[in-house]
């Protein structure tokens, strides 16, 4: 049973202006009053998630759209378990992988094979376990020898095939994909996608953010449309592209 | 653990570069040293290598502490981890470099006849003693480096001073009435504790209880902090 229920979710972001992640400044606050104490601890808050609620129920795949910074990522770091929501909470069951973005948790000066070791380590597969896996990674990623190299020589449709295959391998019952699966070629979004049908299903739940609209109307079934935190608008994903395209038509 | 075959991952010697350059920074600082504070060098040397190996091992601890959370921050914000792991992995990896260096030491030892003892035992304890005081260091220090970016620069400013003011290259009991001063230092204690047993000697009178006491006290104000402040970690890296 995999869900993920938000109830009044909301995430602020602190920003550090330069001035209050200093030592001295925050020292300076607590011992001082008047101006001084005022702009040191002036910090400004940016609030990236406004009160959000809404349930993601298993079997569904949820497609998140909206613009650069409206809160897609910072929204899958939440259900990702990375970000502690500041407000309100998150109620979810199930295990997670998540795909955020492509090099981090990978180190580039280790082989593709030792990242898949280590990415299952990370993940809470023991090495023995994973190396059985290896196999079956290095045939879907068609890496073949590379899977030797280190993944500095990668291009990046190689790294994001390996990540892909590694973060998948475990059939997880939560897979969070954010945007740069569209950096794939289209024989791999096809292979991609066959996996991805697969693990539906299996009743899992994906949530996948991705400014790729044909990509997220052919593999989604809701749509989520964020601005700036808040949900403009929510229903089947056909409405909800067809609504956001409009919108960028007018624009 | 992987940083450190990683780190020398191309080179020819590999990861025994961290022994051979603090072999020749013993080697030198043992001749001059010996000298400036008329030391014999039959038993100055077996001192400096074991205390150097040791401060090394401490200080690597308490600035790598630092860095915690800062350098995984990739990680971190990739993969939903419990955030005690990366004070683990970093208190490791400082174990293996200490095994490293610890090569130099039998050689040392036996080169200038320092006598077996049934006290090198007691190193086993104290080496646990220092491994759980690096996980609550690595912590507290992780996390207010994180908030913090001034923290780092200050501590390691602060541990560099502390190797010259600590009796690591210089014994205590030159200090005349002033070595009891010097020995109530924590920095001593967690080196005396290793050291002592390693040269077949006692260590000094307090240097376990300020240990224990430290431990109890270090442990208690991280997890304070920890559990006021997880959280967040991810929002300040």
């Amino acid at each position: 049973m995999a869900f993920l229920r938000l109830h009044n979710l909301s995430v602020d972001f602190p920003m550090y202006q330069g001035g209050a992640r200093s030592l001295k400044k925050s020292i300076l606050a607590n011992t001082t009053r008047g101006n001084l104490a005022r702009d040191a601890l002036n910090r400004i808050n940016v609030r990236a998630l406004d009160d959000l609620s809404f349930n993601i129920e298993q079997g569904e795949r949820v497609a998140l759209l909206g613009l650069n910074g409206a809160g897609k990522t910072t929204l899958l770091k939440v259900f990702a378990g990375i970000y502690q929501p500041s407000r309100g909470q998150l109620v979810r069951s199930g295990q997670v992988s998540s795909l955020l973005d492509i090099n981090v948790g990978m180190n580039v000066d280790l082989t593709g094979y030792e990242n898949v070791i280590l990415r299952g380590m990370y993940m809470g597969v023991h090495p023995r376990e994973m190396r059985k896996r290896v196999d079956e990674i290095a045939e879907f990623t068609e890496l073949g020898d590379y899977m030797d190299m280190p993944v500095r020589t990668y291009s990046s449709g190689m790294s994001v095939r390996l990540a892909f295959a590694t973060a998948t391998c475990n059939a997880p019952e939560i897979l969070l994909l954010d945007e740069w699966l569209s950096v794939g070629d289209a024989r791999f979004i096809a292979k991609a996608k066959k996996r991805m049908n697969e693990f539906v299903q299996r009743s899992s739940v994906l949530v996948l953010a991705s400014h790729s609209l044909d990509l997220l109307a052919e593999w989604c079934t809701r749509g989520v449309w964020l601005e700036v935190g808040r949900i403009k608008m929510m229903g089947p994903v056909d409405e909800v592209v067809a609504a956001y395209r409009a919108a960028m038509n007018r624009a | 653990m992987q940083d450190v075959r990683l780190r020398y991952r191309g080179s020819v010697i590999g990861p025994f570069w961290i022994t051979l350059s603090l072999g020749i920074m013993v080697g030198a600082m043992g001749l001059i040293y010996a000298k400036l504070f008329n030391q014999d060098i039959e038993s100055y040397l077996p001192f400096l290598t074991s205390g150097i190996i040791v401060w090394t091992f401490i200080a690597g601890l308490v600035n790598e502490g630092c860095q915690t959370f800062i350098s995984m921050q990739g990680v971190i914000q990739a993969v939903p981890l419990p955030f005690s792991i990366h004070a683990y992995r970093e208190v490791t990896r400082n174990f293996i470099i200490l095994a490293h260096n610890l090569v130099i030491l039998p050689p040392v030892m036996i080169f200038f006849h320092v006598g077996f003892s049934w006290r090198l035992l007691e190193v086993i304890p104290a080496l646990v003693l220092l491994a759980i005081n690096g996980v609550w260091v690595a912590m507290l220090f992780g996390i207010a480096s994180a908030r913090f970016r001034d923290v780092p620069p200050i501590v390691q400013t602060v541990v560099s001073i502390a190797f010259f003011v600590t009796p690591v290259f210089w014994p205590a009991a030159s200090l005349g009435r002033w070595q009891s001063l010097a020995e109530l230092s924590p920095l001593f204690a967690a080196v005396d504790i290793v050291r002592s047993p390693l040269l077949g000697h006692a260590t000094a009178a307090y240097s376990w209880s300020i240990m224990l006491g430290i431990t109890v006290l270090g442990c208690s104000a991280s997890f304070l902090l920890f559990s006021r402040f997880y959280t967040r970690i991810a929002y300040w890296v």
